[in-house]
């Protein structure tokens, strides 16, 4: 179980206070306005941000002192996921050793996990050489590869058309369906995790305004800004 | 049958074409004929090896000096880095006869370094003539370069690769490896390539830091040909021989190195994780020690300059500024009309007419020009003018045009991407609505390009201003560069003149540079 408490960060222009439980197993949707915290918030969890104050455990496990690497956290981003000169195969192979000295069971891992988000044979290909889709699904791969129990995906579809996105949403359904992970993922609409999102937290002026299921938070007297939400992104 | 006249870039791009070409029949016909090459080949055997040796030697220590520089400062904060960032700008626009003040300044006989192991009781003395003076030169102006280019080339490196390094436990090797060599191996061939061609060409430094006719590059042999010898045959042979290895090495360069485009990226301050290595920090404090030690002083020389400012300020000095000024705007004029013609040329080629090879003519064009060895091309003009009028006034005219095309790279960077940009989005417009020729520049083209422009006017402006070629050939009482000056008050080893002069020099090129990078980047 993830838990986040007043966790609480501080720059010249903004001040983000999260408080947000996420059960383990659970897929938590984070939505909300652009420039809210969303992403604030999955860096923090990553590593990137420290905040000043407050608890921040998973599965009983204190992550605060722990560096970015040592944190059980994999994250994806919108953008820039895949080192262009690397093939597939080796950007997914970072996942489990960066110095991409993999044994030959790791390799048949690395195959496996391409093959499960269905890029199977296109373990040569560079970056440069796919498509939106394609790249972000490597990324996928390499989070999931990498076993970490949290996986924490930063508006990982937003630049993919709205068909691509909702296959690709149902692809981490379907995979964290098949293994013991808990994520986080942000994104601009709600309604494409509606129904495969366990929870949904809405977050705005750097705060957890309101968390719980999907068709609740969608019903509540949130709906408005929710939809301002979308509108505005 | 319906004429229709020629673009107006065409036109340029022929008359820049017809000048170089007449300037080079004119002087391999002066006298005749032109001797044979063999006549020539053992001086010509020791200029080249000369040539390319340092150029080799100065490319790999300012690329040694560079990168490292460069790793330290993209991994590290510290109170004054900007300072030294600023300082690494400086030097790029430091013109080159400044340089050889500074090294003179440093490392000469009466040096700082002289007078310090004087003061130690060591009186022995060294000589910075020939190697060490050259390459001390050369590495001070081209080290920085090569650090900020490969700064700029390590700060578009997306965050979220430095977030992933993190995230991932990459260790220093690996960061390494995955981030700082593929914006080394992008960067650096290109830098590479520009640095050597640069120094393959040195004039200034070879001239004043030689130390002998048996170190010089094929520039400065082209200028004793011409200025001591009267050679015009021996000048048209050396200048094919430096025109034909500058443009492969310029033709090598833009097909084989044209940077890819970067595309968008989150910019935010993002600290690299191998920041925290123990034995990195160590490394990254001798680099930033040893880089101060040798850029430092060098840079700092100058600054003696203010001592004597007001002594030196009188006629003969206001004179120079007064006509390094008028020959710096006029070859500044000169550059940026220039380069509009030939990138509005090269962007009607490209989007309206829809063939990319006859615009890449008119992109690698400007490039071309750098390859022109400056003296010869002079030198043919000025038979030309020989035959057309008076000779005495070809250095007014020769001074700001071969300022003025040397300028011409610079300022097509300036405009060339704007007008592409301004034609794509509004172009189908401007057409539908018949706006051509001066309303289309009005209307269309102006309010996109006029900061551009003054940007390249600026650097160009720079360029002319602090340059020390041409006016070696045409200096004299009756005309009288600040540059000139300079390289007259160090040829009598009147260091603290020289110091004042270098320092005016310097101050109006960087707030020129200052000027053109705030310009070029305004509106971004």
């Amino acid at each position: 179980m993830l838990v986040i408490e007043n966790c609480r960060l501080t720059w010249p222009d903004f001040t983000a206070d999260y408080t947000l439980t996420v059960p383990a197993g659970h897929l938590c949707a984070v939505i909300g306005p652009s420039g809210g915290g969303k992403t604030t918030l999955l860096h923090m969890i990553a590593g990137f941000e420290v905040p000043e104050s407050g608890t921040l455990t998973f599965d009983g496990q204190n992550l605060l002192p722990l560096e970015p690497a040592k944190r059980p956290a994999a994250i994806v981003f919108q953008d820039h996921n895949l080192f262009p000169h690397l093939s597939a195969a080796q950007n997914v192979a970072l996942g489990l050793r960066p110095s991409l000295r993999l044994s030959a069971d790791e390799k048949r891992l690395v195959s496996e996990m391409l093959d499960a988000v269905g890029l199977g044979g296109f373990e040569e290909r560079r970056p440069g050489e796919m498509s939106g889709g394609q790249r972000q699904r490597v990324a996928l791969a390499r989070a999931l590869v990498s076993g970490r129990p949290l996986i924490l995906l930063d508006e990982p579809f937003s630049s993919l058309d709205p068909s691509l996105r909702r296959d690709m949403i149902l692809l981490v359904d379907e995979l964290r369906r098949k293994r013991p992970v808990t994520i986080l993922m942000t994104i601009h609409t709600p309604e494409d995790v509606a129904d495969v999102a366990d929870q949904m937290a809405f977050v705005a002026d750097g705060r957890v305004v309101a968390s719980g299921k999907p068709a609740d938070i969608l019903s509540s007297a949130l709906a408005p800004r929710i939809a301002a939400a979308v509108s505005d992104s | 049958m319906v004429l229709t006249l020629p673009h107006p870039g065409s036109l340029v791009a022929f008359a820049i074409l017809g000048l170089v070409a007449g300037g080079f029949i004119a002087l391999a016909t002066v006298d005749g004929g032109t001797p044979a090459l063999l006549s020539i080949g053992p001086y010509l055997g020791r200029v080249l090896a000369f040539s390319v040796i340092q150029a080799l030697l100065s490319t790999l220590l300012s690329l040694v000096l560079g990168i490292g520089l460069a790793l330290a400062l993209a991994r590290r904060r510290f109170p004054g880095r900007d300072v030294v960032l600023a300082i690494l700008g400086t030097t790029m626009v430091m013109p080159t006869i400044v340089a050889v003040f500074a090294v003179f300044a440093v490392y000469g006989r009466s040096g700082w370094i002289a007078e310090g192991l004087a003061f130690l009781g060591w009186t022995e003395g060294f000589s910075i003539f020939g190697y060490p003076g050259i390459l001390i030169a050369h590495v001070f102006l081209n080290g920085p370069f090569v650090a900020r280019i490969t700064l700029d080339g390590l700060n578009q490196v997306p965050a979220e690769h430095w977030r992933l390094a993190g995230a991932l436990g990459f260790t220093p090797a690996q960061i390494f490896r995955h981030l700082d060599w593929p914006v080394l191996r992008a960067e650096l061939p290109g830098v590479a390539g520009l640095i050597f061609l640069m120094c393959f060409k040195s004039f200034a430094i070879v001239l004043a830091l030689g130390g002998g006719p048996s170190r010089s590059t094929l520039e400065v042999a082209i200028f004793e040909a011409l200025k001591i010898d009267l050679d015009f045959g021996r000048v048209a042979w050396l200048a094919l021989i430096q025109l034909a290895i500058c443009l492969s090495m310029t033709a090598l360069l833009h097909w084989a190195f044209t940077r890819p485009p970067v595309g968008h990226t989150i910019r935010s301050l993002v600290h690299r994780p191998d920041a925290k290595n123990g034995r990195l920090k160590v490394l990254d404090a001798v680099v930033l020690t040893v880089s101060a030690l040798f850029i430092g002083p060098l840079a700092f020389s100058v600054l003696t300059g203010f001592r004597t400012l007001l002594a030196v300020i009188d006629a003969d000095l206001l004179r120079a500024f007064v006509t390094s000024l008028t020959i710096a705007s006029a070859a500044a004029i000169l550059a940026c009309l220039l380069a509009y013609a030939l990138a509005s040329a090269a962007r009607r080629r490209r989007i309206v007419l829809r063939s990319p090879r006859m615009a890449a003519f008119y992109d690698i064009l400007p490039d071309a020009l750098l390859a022109v060895p400056p003296f010869a091309l002079t030198a043919g003009l000025f038979l030309l003018i020989r035959r057309l009028g008076d000779p005495s006034t070809a250095g007014f005219i020769l001074l700001p045009l071969i300022n003025g095309l040397a300028a011409v790279p610079f300022a097509y960077r300036y405009v060339a991407p704007h007008l592409l940009t301004t034609e794509e989005r509004y172009g189908r417009v401007a057409a539908s609505l018949g706006l051509t020729g001066w309303s289309k520049l009005t209307i269309m083209d102006w309010p996109v390009l006029k900061k551009p422009l003054a940007a390249g006017f600026a650097l160009a402006m720079a360029l002319s201003f602090g340059d020390f070629g041409i006016i070696a050939l045409f200096g004299g009482t009756e005309l009288v560069t600040l540059p000139y000056l300079l390289y007259e008050r160090l040829g009598a080893y009147r260091l603290d003149e020289a110091s004042s002069i270098g320092l005016v020099i310097v101050l109006f090129a960087i707030l020129l540079a200052h000027v053109s990078g705030r310009l070029s980047h305004a509106g971004d």
